[in-house]
């Protein structure tokens, strides 16, 4: 109860406005720094350390006491400078299968000099340490278990440091927008789509396919490494890809009423494991779920494009 | 804010560093404390190096139980108690063991490591020299680099380099923010509560009788005496005797100041000019007050004896300066009184007989009084050594003790079986106790005499020529006369064969060197105290009313001093001059940002620029511009500076809506 008060006088305090356009640099008015737990163990211990020094009139004791509270003094400083001008630049953060661990990637950039032991956490999560070097970008990978399919937020970030010593915390929020797609689970027992062929058309349109070989086209990034033409490449020539055309009757429509299950969610982790078999099998597919139709096609694109409606389903922006 | 340290805490190089630092703060205890407390730190670090190294189990909670309190019992037992310096250091060490066995979380470590601040402090307590303040300004760095390895796991332990450069700079930037603080915390006089008995041996300063052995104990101490500042010339060192009680009587082995009060006329003929001085003395809890021979007036509130020492009426119970003039060079004291005589003659004839049948036998051969001075003189300076830990005399006839057989002593000794040895040979002789030199102040010139510098010597009187000044330590150390008491012990009492080996005076001059660098040492760091710190603020002109006023002082020295080192680290990366094209940009996403058009982080700007143009279709030509621009002067031919900072002034004018 008192600890949801004060995160929610926290958030209060240090709320961003959101998202932040990258890059971030952390400048002074963004990090706060307060003492540690041992920070305040460590002034009690200065003070126990002067007591005793002018109780004996020990000059060697006065000398320890302040060289320890200016060494604390400036240990305040090297804290709060780990974290300062550090730059932090969103990284790339990939899909995810609903079970398997997301990693929001942030990256970090010291333009100036090496920084130690900058941690990087979610709220309530353990944090992710790293060392930066001068002006050489470092990746932090926040792991995130994905329980749900959908879209996972990544929310607010501390970044903060306790280094060199530890008696102090000095700390900063930013908040990127950062999300992962979680795709449905696939459900490995759903088998294989139900064949189906496209009712009355035999126009004879020719759609991309790879039962015939039709002709090479330059590479454009996306298409399946197997279909590279790997013999003109080795050649000397450009990177090619050979082109096939398939028969229409070949494409398949994976359809939100032929995947039989007990609830939605369950119906999605069919189409998905139809999605995965379907593009392994290398056969063109379409998927129609109640609101959204996706023309058939293949390729990784393709296929990410039909996750992605799988996994945004029901979410509103189905896009 | 908790868990935040990595789970490197307990790593086995960061627990074997913690442990080093540890071993090397208590050896020097191990020297000085019962041997048992080194055995046992020394097994339990063992111990917990074989936990660490084997990722052996720590010992289960019942075993430290027993052993903290077999620590405790083991303590009691070899002190009697378990407060004070030597029983409460062991216990503290002990209790330090206890927790490296027994430590499992970061938070213990962490815990160890100010346990180890605190070891330190108490090596303070034993000994304040120069070598130990080094040896602990090592192992507190080796503190912090232990804490700074703790700070620094992050799945690989670091290496010696990354924990002992950033520990030694972090010491070495705190540097000037001690010496401010060093300088200007406001000092206190006196203990905040009483002091344990074994914290200090008991010094105040002279006491008005001199056994053998007890002035030895003052010269080991460091408290000022008194202050002088003099007008014009300081006289020569040789001359500087500070005179303080005068001892008549003698049983044999302590000679006191007697009960009764010797007054008469004081007969004494002046030459030359008298030497103007002002003695500011600390509080010392006796009646004498203190000046050079022979005093000429006297201070207010005070009366002079026969025998030229000055009381004050009240005890001096705080510090109190006056004024006086001395002649150094006088005649006094030519017709002496009957009974003053026999009280100069007498001695104990059962005591110390060997001594007693010398003096005799040189009264017998001796031509004159003067002729057995020096045979005396002759004697010390043969045979005798001095030096400041004389063997105990404990027998019924000390000086017999000391003069046939130690033959090793201090002022005391050579004063007192120089008295006895003239009585004896029907010489009338006295002791007088008080001071010799002090220390000139080069900033001030003001001579600084401290309880080190507490010394005895002797009087005759010889017919026609009344009381004379005899310093038989004189001549057995020359240098105590000249130079002070460092200078009289550093060559004579350590290694004296050495030092005649050595022809160049190499090692002399080193030794010299040494005791001057020991000496201000001494002064400016040991010594510095309530009245050094008014001192030295004086002469910087600083007038300090109050400890108000210090504290004040305190805090502005310290920002200023503070800010001065933030500023250094700070301004060492403010960030470079960035080109005007690429600032312009960065405002221009984060505009766009505002309004919900994030650019990616892999979105080229011609990418960005695309979407721009389909989502807000209202501001694509001045987004396009913008956008050109700055592409032109990051990855084209690049523009002039009037350019981009139109391109600045363009993109401050953007208003996305």
């Amino acid at each position: 109860m008192l600890a949801n008060l004060r995160q929610r006088v926290s958030d209060w305090i240090f709320r961003a406005r959101v998202p932040e356009a990258p890059p971030v640099t952390l400048v002074q008015r963004r990090i706060f720094i307060l003492p540690t737990k041992q920070g305040y163990l460590f002034a009690g211990v200065l003070l126990v350390l002067l007591l005793a020094s002018i109780n004996y009139a020990l000059s060697l004791g006065f000398l320890l006491t302040f060289l320890l509270a200016a060494m604390g003094s400036v240990a305040m400083l090297h804290t709060w400078r780990n974290l300062s001008q550090l730059k932090l630049r969103p990284g790339r953060c990939d899909a995810v299968f609903a079970g398997d661990t997301a990693y929001f990637r942030v990256v970090l950039e010291s333009p100036s000099r090496d920084r130690f032991a900058v941690a990087i956490r979610r709220r309530g999560e353990s944090p992710v340490f790293a060392d930066v070097r001068a002006s050489e970008p470092r990746i932090a990978s926040l792991a995130v278990p994905a329980r749900r399919r959908g879209r996972l937020a990544c929310g607010r970030l501390e970044i903060f440091t306790r280094y060199p010593v530890g008696l102090f915390h000095a700390w900063s929020y930013f908040d990127f927008g950062l999300s992962v797609i979680v795709y449905p689970r696939p459900d490995p027992m759903a088998g294989l789509p139900p064949q189906q062929s496209l009712a009355g058309d035999d126009e004879g349109v020719p759609i991309a396919g790879d039962e015939d070989f039709a002709q090479l086209r330059g590479y454009n990034p996306g298409d399946p490494p197997r279909q590279i033409a790997w013999k003109a490449l080795a050649r000397g020539g450009d990177l090619l890809t050979k082109e096939f055309h398939a028969t229409a009757s070949a494409e398949l429509w994976l359809d939100w009423i032929d995947a039989r299950a007990a609830d939605p969610e369950a119906r999605l982790s069919v189409l998905a494991h139809w999605v995965i078999e379907t593009e392994r099998l290398g056969q063109s597919y379409g998927l129609r779920l109640p609101g959204v139709s996706i023309p058939p096609g293949r390729g990784d694109v393709h296929r990410a494009r039909c996750l992605v409606a799988l996994a945004l389903h029901g979410e509103g922006s189905a896009s | 804010m908790s868990g935040a340290l990595p789970n490197a805490a307990l790593d086995v190089r960061n627990v074997m560093w913690l442990l080093a630092s540890m071993a090397f703060v208590v050896a020097p205890h191990a020297l000085r404390l019962p041997e048992w407390v080194g055995v046992f730190f020394a097994l339990v670090i063992a111990w917990r190096g074989w936990i660490s190294w084997r990722a052996a189990r720590t010992p289960p909670r019942w075993l430290v139980l027993v052993l903290t309190a077999a620590a405790v019992m083991a303590t009691f037992v070899a002190y009697g108690r378990i407060m004070g310096r030597d029983a409460g250091t062991t216990l503290l060490v002990l209790m330090a063991g206890m927790k490296l066995l027994e430590m499992k979380t970061s938070r213990e470590v962490v815990l160890a490591i100010h346990l180890g601040f605190v070891l330190v402090m108490t090596n303070f307590l034993f000994s304040q020299t120069i070598p130990l303040g080094l040896y602990m300004l090592a192992c507190v760095w080796l503190f912090v680099a232990t804490l700074v390895g703790y700070h620094r796991g992050v799945g690989r332990t670091p290496t010696v380099r990354e924990r002992l450069v950033p520990a030694g700079m972090l010491l070495l930037q705190a540097v000037p923010l001690m010496l401010v603080f060093f300088i200007l915390f406001p000092r206190v006089q006196g203990p905040l509560w009483a002091l344990p008995q074994d914290a200090r041996a008991g010094v105040s300063g002279l006491s008005d009788s001199m056994t053998p052995g007890n002035i030895s104990k003052l010269i080991q101490s460091e408290a000022t005496a008194f202050r002088v500042e003099f007008e014009g010339d300081i006289p020569p060192y040789s001359t500087l005797y500070w005179r303080g009680p005068v001892l008549w009587i003698f049983d044999g082995r302590t000679w006191k100041v007697p009960e009764f009060n010797i007054t008469g006329s004081q007969d004494y003929s002046r030459a030359e000019r008298p030497v103007r001085y002002a003695v500011t003395v600390e509080p010392h809890g006796k009646h004498w007050l203190f000046s050079l021979d022979i005093p000429g007036t006297l201070p207010p509130g005070s009366g002079i004896r026969q025998d030229l020492q000055i009381r004050s009426v009240r005890p001096v119970d705080t510090r109190m300066r006056y004024e006086m003039t001395s002649y150094l060079d006088y005649r006094y004291g030519e017709h002496l009184p009957q009974s003053f005589r026999a009280l100069a003659l007498s001695f104990d004839e059962r005591r110390n007989p060997r001594t007693v049948a010398l003096g005799r036998q040189w009264a017998r051969e001796a031509a004159s009084p003067a002729d057995v001075v020096n045979r005396a003189m002759q004697l010390f300076n043969s045979q005798f050594t001095y030096t400041l830990e004389p063997p105990l005399l404990e027998s019924a006839h000390p000086y017999d003790e000391f003069l046939f057989e130690a033959k090793r002593g201090f002022c005391e000794h050579y004063a007192g079986s120089f008295a006895l040895l003239m009585r004896a040979a029907g010489i009338p002789a006295r002791i007088v106790t008080g001071y010799q030199g002090g220390e000139v102040n080069p900033l001030n010139r003001e001579l600084l005499v401290r309880q080190a510098d507490a010394h005895a010597w002797v009087e005759v009187w010889l017919d026609g020529r009344g009381w004379l000044r005899i310093d038989p330590t004189s001549v057995v150390a020359p240098d105590r006369i000249d130079g002070g008491i460092n200078a009289a012990l550093g060559p004579i009492g350590v290694i004296p064969s050495l030092i005649a080996a050595d022809r160049l005076r190499i090692l002399a001059n080193l030794m010299f060197a040494w005791d001057a660098m020991n000496s201000q040492w001494n002064q400016w760091v040991l010594g510095y105290n309530v009245e050094r710190q008014r001192q030295l603020l004086a002469q910087l002109g600083l007038e300090i009313a109050s400890w108000q006023n210090l504290a004040l002082w305190l805090i502005a020295a310290a920002l200023a001093v503070g800010g001065l080192v933030g500023l250094g680290l700070v301004l060492r990366d403010l960030p470079v001059r960035r080109d005007p094209a690429v600032v312009a940009w960065e405002r221009f996403c984060a505009k766009l940002a505002a309004k919900g058009l994030v650019r990616a982080a892999w979105e080229g700007p011609f990418d960005y620029l695309a979407r721009i143009e389909t989502a807000r279709p209202d501001m694509a030509i001045e987004a396009r511009h913008i956008t050109e621009r700055y592409v032109e002067a990051r990855y084209g031919p690049g523009i002039t500076r009037r350019e981009s900072r139109e391109l600045l002034a363009r993109v401050r004018r953007f208003r996305p809506a």
